[in-house]
C-alpha cells in the first residue's frame, strides 16, 4: 500500500478525468459561500475583488487615478473631480468543497462487483475533484494538515493528498479507524462530500454529521457497497471475519437469515437518510457493479445549482 | 448366500462408535471474509438443526460403511451345497456330439462344481468321454489342483462323434481313489454300452448326475430325393409334447434358400418335412441345418450325389441333329443347358462318364454290346428319357428299353387327309411328376407312336392326350428308371417343343434323376472339411484318416472317420453323423445317482464388487451433499458439470427458430416420412460439413412448404421428388418461380439415376409432371468449366448416393441472374449421402461405394452452399486468366 500513490497516480487520474469529461463544469450551489479570501465565482454581493460590475460611485479623494472609468465620466458631463466616477466590482469568491473518502480496510474488499469499493470510491472523488476544479472551485481533502486546493491543475496534487492520507492510514493500521472523516476544522458554509461505505454504528455517523453540521457545512453522503453486501449471496453454513477487526459470526444457515440480513441493511440506510436529512445533507447509494457515471451525476445534481 | 471371511464381519461392532463420531462432528464451515459483519452479529438463525449432521446423512455414512464391511466379508450368493465325500472330485463329461447344444451350461455347471471343490481344498480330476482329437481313447486325468483343472476343463470341447463308452468304462474301472466325490455330466443318449458304464460310475463312489437339456436332442439324417422336392428327415429322442423344429437349406455361401417345418408327433421317434425347391436352386444346396441349437447332428452336407446332374443328348439323325428349329436336339438343347450341364456324343462316350439322364432323341437302340451296356446303366439308377419319332416308328422289332410295347407305326390327327383334329394334352394327373403343371390349350398334338393297350398302361402313364392315349410313359427298371415322350423332340409330329411346359417337364423329370454318384469303388478319399462339435466346417483334425468310396454308406462316424466331405474338390463325398445313427433313445438315470437338473446350476457370484461400488456411490452422494450443506455446491458448478457429462450429446447446429436471424439451408417437403427424414438429416449433415470446412455458419435445416413458408430467407432449397407427389398448387408454383427469379437456388433431386437406376421408379415422369408450371431455364449438362464444379473444391463430377449420370443446371451462355443458375436438376440422392444419424454415422451406403465418393459428395455440397452463397463471384475468378491475358496485350 506504500506505492499506492505513486501507482495509483496517473491511471487513476485518467481514468477520474475521462469520467469527469462527459459532464460540464461543476459549480456548487452555495447559499453562504465559506469564509475564504479566495477568488471564486460565486459573488458575495459586497465590493470586492472580482470580474463583474458592482456600482459606479463619485470619486473620492484618495482613489488611484487608474480606477477611474472614464467612459462613464464623460457622460456625466461634470467637470472634474466631481463628476468623475470609480468603477466597483462585486467580490466574487470560490465556494470551498471538502472531499472525504473512506480508506477503511473494509473498503478493500469486493466480491460481487468488478472493483472493490475502495476503488471506485477514489475514483469518483477524484472525478468530482477534476470537475469541481473546472468550475473554479477549492477542494480539500479532508485529512489532517491539507491545504485547499484551485486552479486547473490542481488534481494531481489532490491526488497526492488523498494518497498520503492512505499512507497516514497505513501508519496508524495499528489503531482502528472507525471509517469516518476525521475531527479537523474546516471553513464555515462549505460543502462536505463523504464516500465510505458507512458500516459503523450509526450514533458515530450522526455525532461525525452533526459536528459538520454545526460548522455549519452542507453536504452530501454517498454509500458504496458491494452487491454482495445488498445481496448477501452466500449458501450453506459459512462463519464470516470482519475486516477490521470486528470479530467473527458462524452462520449455519446463509439462505436462512438473508431476509434479516436485508432488513437490517435497510434500517442502516434508513438511519443514515434520517442522519443526512437532519444535518440538511444529501444522501445516496451506490452499489460497485452499477456505472460510475450514474453516481457521478447523482452527485452532480446534488451538489449543482438546481 | 455365505462369507469367505465371515471373521471381517466382527467390524460390524464398530458402527455405533462411528455413529457417535459422526453426530458430535458437525460439517466443518466455510470462511468468508465480510465487511458489513455488524449487521450479521445481531441475527440468529432459525434453522439450528444443520449444526448437527443430520440423521438422514448419518444413515447414509453408517450404510456405506456397513456396506463395505459386509463387502470386505467376501460374500457370495448362489453357491450350491458342499460335495460329499472327502477324496477328490471326478468330473466325467460327456462330449460326443449331443452334448454340444448344451455345452456352455455343462461348462458352467462344471465351473460351480470346481468353485466349491475349491473352497473345500479337494483335488480333482476329469474325464472326457468321447475319443479326442487325436485319437486317443478318453481316459482319467491324475488328479490335481482346482486351478490346474481349470485351465484343462476350458480346453474340452464338444466332438463330432459319439461318445465312447466302452473305453469310459475301462477308464472308469481303472480310477481308485477313496472318498471320490463323482460328478456326471451325462448327454442323455443311451446305446454303446451305457449300462456297464453306468454301473461303473456308481461303484467310484458317490455319484452326482447333472442333466440334460431341456429341448430333446435331435440328428438331422440324410434326406431323401423326390421328383420336386428334398425330403429332411429328423430323428429325436421322443418326448411325450409334439414338437415343431424348422429345418433349413443353405447354399454354399450360406444363404437359406428355404426352410421347412419338421412337426414330430407326440412319443415319435421321427419326422420328416418336404423342401420344395426349383432344380436350378436344389442344386447350389451344400447343406441342410436343423434351426436351433448347433451342433454336428443338426448339420447334413449334401455331396454330389444330391445336385449333379449331367444331362447326355443323343440323336438318331446325328448330321442334323443341331439343326436350327428342325434338328433333334435343337429344342432340347436350349431347354436345358440354363439348369445343368448337357453333354453330346456317341454312346459309348456318353456313358463313359458320370451321366444322371440320358435322353434319345428317336433313336432306336439295336441289339448288341450297345444295348447291353445301356441297360446296365438304366438298372444301376439312371434316368432314360427317350423321344419317339419317324425311327421308332419304323422299327419292326419290338423295341427293348421301352416303357410300353408300342405298336408298329405312326397315327396321324388331322391333316389333308383326316377328319380328326390334332389332340391337345389332359391335365397331368396326381400321381404324376408333371403334376400341378399347367397345360396351355395351344399345345396340340398331330401325330404319335401308340402304346400297346393293356391294363397296366394307365400306370405306367404320367401324361395323356385328350383322348387318353398316353404321351409320356415311363417304366422303372432296376433302380433306374426309362420314360418314353411318343412325339418327337423338335416340332415336326407336335408343337409341345415350342411350348414352356416341355422346358418344365424336363425340368421335373430330370429333377427326379437320382443325381451322379462318384464312382463307387476303393479308392480312399482323404477328408478334406470336416464338421467340428458344433457343425462348422474346419480342417479335419489330425486324427482323420482317409475312407475308401464304397465304404461311406457302412461306416459308422468317429474320430478317425469325423462327418465332413471327403475327396477332391470336384468329386467330394459327404460322412453325415446321421447316416450311421439308429434311433436316438434316452439314458436311464445312474442307479443311485443324485440328480440335478443341468438348467438349474446357477454361476456362483461373489456380491463384494457389487457392494463397494454402491458404498462408493453412497460415499460420492454423501460428498456432494455435505458440500451442498456447506454451500459449496453451486448451482452454475452443478450445471457445468451437467454440461461436461452431457457435452458430448450437444447438437453442433443451432436451433434457432427465427429464420430471419441464421443463415440456413431448407427442403421443400414431399409428405412422404421417409424421404422428407433423409432430406432433413441430409441437410443437417451438410450443415455441420459447411460449418466445419468454411466460415459460413447455418443453422438447422427448416421444413419448407411453398407458398406457406417465406422463401425469402433461404439460399438453397433442396427438392426430393416423389413418384406419387402432388401437383403444385398455383399459389406454390408462383411462390416458386418468385424464388427462382429473385436469386434462391433449387437442388431438384429424382433420387434415380446412374448408378441408383430403379431406386425410386417412376419419379423422373413426377418431376415433369410437376414442373409444369415452373419457369426453369434451358438446361444444359453441367461440366467442369461451371462455377459449380469450383466454387470452393475443384471437381470433375458431382456424386450423392449415386453417381454417373449428369447434373442439368441452367445454360452457361444464359446471363439471366448474374449467370446463377436457379435450378440444378439430377438425381443422384444428394441427402442420403449427406445424411448423418445420431451417432454420428452414415447410414446410407453410397453406391458403388467407397469412402471418395462420400467425400466427393460433401464436397459438391459445400460447393453447392458457396454458389448459392456468393453467385457468381468464384465464375468472375474464373475468367481471370483471360482478363489478364487481355490486359497483356
Amino acid at each position: 500500500m506504500a506505492g499506492w500513490s505513486n501507482a495509483l497516480a496517473d491511471p487513476a487520474i485518467r481514468r477520474a478525468e475521462a469520467l469527469a469529461s462527459r459532464l460540464p463544469p461543476l459549480l456548487v450551489a452555495a447559499e453562504r459561500v465559506a469564509a475564504t479570501v479566495a477568488q471564486g465565482v460565486h459573488g458575495r454581493r459586497r465590493v470586492g475583488q472580482g470580474d463583474s460590475f458592482w456600482q459606479f460611485r463619485r470619486f473620492v479623494a484618495g482613489d488611484p487615478v487608474n480606477r477611474v472609468d472614464w467612459r462613464q465620466s464623460a457622460k456625466s458631463g461634470q467637470s472634474a473631480p466631481h463628476g468623475w466616477f470609480v468603477r466597483e466590482t462585486e467580490w466574487e469568491a470560490a465556494q470551498t468543497v471538502c472531499l472525504w473518502r473512506d480508506a477503511s480496510p473494509s473498503m478493500h474488499w469486493r466480491r460481487g462487483g468488478s472493483v472493490d469499493k475502495y476503488e471506485r470510491a477514489s475514483l469518483l472523488t477524484l472525478a468530482l475533484a477534476a470537475l469541481l476544479l473546472r468550475g473554479g472551485e477549492r477542494i480539500l481533502s479532508m485529512m489532517p494538515g491539507a491545504r485547499p486546493i484551485a486552479g486547473r491543475f490542481g488534481l494531481e496534487r489532490f491526488a497526492a493528498d488523498l494518497a498520503s492520507g492512505t499512507d497516514d492510514l497505513d501508519l496508524a493500521s495499528g489503531t482502528d479507524d472507525a471509517g469516518l472523516p476525521p475531527d479537523m476544522p474546516i471553513p464555515r458554509h462549505a460543502t462536505a462530500v463523504l464516500i465510505g461505505d458507512f458500516l459503523s454504528p450509526l450514533t458515530d455517523i450522526q455525532a461525525t454529521v452533526g459536528r459538520l453540521a454545526a460548522t455549519p457545512v452542507r453536504g452530501y453522503l454517498l454509500q458504496v457497497l458491494d452487491p454482495a453486501e445488498a445481496a448477501l449471496p452466500y449458501q450453506g453454513r459459512v462463519r464470516f471475519c470482519g475486516l477490521e477487526n470486528d470479530g467473527e459470526t458462524l452462520i449455519p444457515r446463509v439462505e436462512s437469515i438473508r431476509d434479516d440480513y436485508a432488513r437490517a441493511l435497510q434500517a442502516q440506510q434508513a438511519g443514515l437518510s434520517a442522519i443526512c436529512a437532519a444535518a440538511g445533507f444529501g444522501f445516496g447509494v451506490h452499489l460497485t457493479d452499477r456505472s460510475p457515471e450514474a453516481a457521478l451525476l447523482s452527485l452532480y445534481t446534488a451538489l449543482g445549482p438546481v | 448366500m455365505i462369507f469367505t471371511a465371515p471373521w471381517v464381519l466382527a467390524a460390524l461392532a464398530g458402527l455405533p462408535l462411528l455413529w457417535w463420531l459422526l453426530r458430535v462432528t458437525p460439517p466443518a464451515p466455510r470462511t468468508e471474509t465480510f465487511p458489513a459483519l455488524r449487521l450479521l452479529l445481531g441475527l440468529r438463525t432459525t434453522e439450528e438443526t444443520s449444526a448437527r449432521t443430520p440423521w438422514w446423512l448419518l444413515a447414509l455414512r453408517l450404510a456405506a460403511a456397513g456396506l463395505v464391511i459386509i463387502a470386505l466379508a467376501r460374500p457370495v450368493v448362489d453357491a450350491g451345497s458342499a460335495l460329499p465325500g472327502d477324496g477328490p472330485v471326478l468330473l466325467v463329461i460327456d462330449n460326443g456330439w449331443a452334448s454340444a447344444p448344451g455345452w456352455q451350461k455343462r461348462v458352467q455347471a462344471a465351473g460351480n462344481v470346481l468353485d466349491r471343490a475349491e473352497r473345500a481344498g479337494r483335488r480333482a480330476a476329469v474325464l472326457a468321454t468321447a475319443t479326442d482329437e487325436s485319437g486317443g481313447a478318453p481316459s482319467v486325468s491324475a488328479p490335481m489342483p482346482v486351478p490346474d483343472l481349470r485351465a484343462r476343463l476350458a480346453a474340452l470341447r464338444p466332438q463330432p462323434w459319439p461318445v465312447d463308452r466302452t473305453a469310459a468304462t475301462a477308464a472308469m474301472l481303472a480310477w481308485h481313489q477313496p472318498g471320490t466325490s463323482t460328478i456326471y455330466f451325462g448327454d442323455g443318449l443311451a446305446g454303446g454300452g451305457f449300462p456297464a458304464f453306468a454301473d461303473a460310475l456308481s461303484a467310484s463312489g458317490s455319484v452326482t448326475q447333472i442333466c440334460c437339456d431341456a429341448t430333446p436332442i435331435r440328428a438331422l439324417l440324410p434326406p431323401t430325393t423326390e421328383a420336386d422336392s428334398l425330403v429332411a428327415r429328423l430323428a429325436q429322442i421322443p418326448v411325450s409334447v409334439a414338437t415343431q423344429v424348422a429345418v433349413l437349406a443353405q447354399s454354399g455361401d450360406g444363404r437359406t434358400l428355404a426352410r421347412a417345418t419338421i412337426a414330430v408327433p407326440a412319443g415319435a421317434a421321427t419326422g420328416s418335412a418336404a423342401i420344395v425347391l426349383p432344380s436350378e436352386l436344389r442344386n447350389t444346396l451344400t447343406r441342410l441345418v436343423l434351426e436351433g441349437p448347433a451342433s454336428a447332428g443338426t448339420v447334413v452336407l449334401l455331396d454330389e450325389r444330391w445336385r449333379r446332374r449331367p444331362v447326355g443328348l443323343l440323336a438318331g439323325d446325328v448330321a442334323s441333329a443341331d439343326a436350327p428349329f428342325a434338328g433333334a436336339l435343337f429344342y432340347l438343347n436350349r431347354a436345358l443347358s440354363p439348369y445343368g450341364e448337357v453333354r453330346t456324343g456317341d454312346l459309348t462316350t456318353l456313358l463313359g462318364r458320370d451321366l444322371a439322364v440320358l435322353i434319345l432323341a428317336d433313336r432306336p437302340v439295336p441289339e448288341g454290346a450297345e444295348r447291353d451296356t445301356l441297360s446296365k446303366w438304366v438298372e444301376k439308377g439312371g434316368l432314360l428319357i427317350r423321344f419317339a419319332g419317324p425311327r421308332t416308328a419304323a422299327s419292326e422289332a419290338p423295341e427293348a428299353l421301352l416303357p410300353v410295347r408300342l405298336l408298329g407305326g405312326d397315327r396321324q390327327l388331322g391333316g389333308a387327309l383326316s377328319w380328326s383334329e390334332p389332340a391337345g394334352l389332359a391335365p397331368f394327373a396326381p400321381g404324376s411328376p408333371f403334376a400341378g403343371l399347367t397345360v396351355p390349350d395351344e399345345v396340340k398334338v398331330s401325330r404319335q407312336v401308340l402304346a400297346e393297350p393293356g391294363a397296366g398302361l394307365p400306370e405306367h402313364t404320367w401324361a395323356a392326350l385328350t383322348d387318353g392315349t398316353p404321351l409320356v410313359t415311363q417304366a422303372p427298371v432296376g433302380s433306374g428308371r426309362v420314360v418314353l415322350f411318343h412325339v418327337t423332340a423338335n416340332a415336326e409330329w407336335s408343337n409341345l417343343p415350342l411350348s414352356g411346359l416341355f422346358v418344365d417337364m424336363l425340368r421335373r423329370l430330370n429333377a427326379l434323376s437320382a443325381g451322379v454318384a462318384t464312382q463307387a469303388d476303393a479308392t480312399v478319399l482323404a477328408p478334406a472339411e470336416t464338421l467340428d462339435g458344433y457343425g462348422v466346417l474346419s480342417p479335419p483334425p489330425r486324427a482323420a484318416t482317409g475312407l475308401a468310396s464304397n465304404a461311406f454308406a457302412s461306416t459308422p462316424v468317429s474320430s478317425t472317420h469325423p462327418p465332413g466331405l471327403y475327396g477332391p474338390e470336384n468329386g467330394r463325398q459327404a460322412l453325415n453323423l446321421g447316416s450311421g445313427l439308429g434311433d436316438l433313445v434316452a439314458a436311464p438315470p445312474v442307479a443311485g445317482a443324485r440328480l440335478e437338473a443341468l438348467t438349474e446350476a446357477k454361476g456362483e457370484k461373489p456380491v463384494g464388487p457389487a457392494l463397494v461400488t454402491i458404498a462408493v456411490l453412497l460415499l460420492l452422494a454423501d460428498l456432494v451433499i455435505s458440500m451442498a450443506l456447506r454451500g459449496l455446491l453451486r448451482a452454475r458448478v452443478a450445471a457445468m458439470v451437467a454440461l461436461l457429462l452431457f457435452a458430448s450429446q450437444a447438437n453442433a447446429l443451432e436451433p434457432v427458430a427465427n429464420p430471419a436471424l441464421a443463415t440456413r439451408l431448407g427442403y421443400i417437403v414431399t409428405g412422404d416420412e421417409r424421404v422428407d427424414g433423409i432430406a432433413k438429416a441430409g441437410l443437417a449433415g451438410l450443415s455441420d460439413f459447411v460449418n466445419r470446412r468454411t466460415s459460413a455458419t447455418l443453422a438447422q435445416p427448416d421444413a419448407i412448404e411453398p407458398g406457406v413458408t417465406d422463401l425469402s430467407f433461404y439460399p438453397l432449397l433442396y427438392w426430393p421428388i416423389v413418384a406419387d407427389a402432388p401437383a403444385l398448387t398455383p399459389v406454390q408454383t408462383a411462390a416458386l418461380n418468385d424464388y427462382m427469379s429473385r436469386g434462391g437456388i433449387i437442388l431438384v433431386d429424382t433420387r434415380d439415376s446412374g448408378s441408383g437406376a430403379g431406386f425410386a421408379p417412376g419419379t423422373e415422369n413426377a418431376f415433369r409432371r410437376i414442373a409444369q408450371g415452373l419457369t426453369v431455364p434451358a438446361l444444359a449438362p453441367l461440366s467442369t468449366d461451371h462455377v459449380l464444379s469450383r466454387s470452393f473444391y475443384l471437381l470433375n463430377d458431382f456424386p450423392g448416393r449415386f453417381t454417373g449420370d449428369p447434373v442439368w443446371a441452367q445454360r452457361d451462355q444464359d446471363r439471366s441472374n448474374d449467370s446463377v443458375s436457379p435450378v440444378i436438376v439430377g438425381g443422384n440422392d444428394w441427402a442420403a449421402a449427406w445424411a448423418v444419424d445420431a451417432a454420428g454415422h452414415n447410414p446410407y451406403a453410397v453406391i458403388p461405394g467407397g469412402q471418395r465418393q462420400r467425400a466427393m459428395a460433401y464436397r459438391f455440397g459445400l460447393n453447392l452452399v458457396m454458389y448459392a452463397l456468393t453467385g457468381n463471384y468464384k465464375g468472375d475468378q474464373v475468367h481471370v486468366p483471360a482478363i489478364l491475358q487481355r490486359l497483356g496485350q
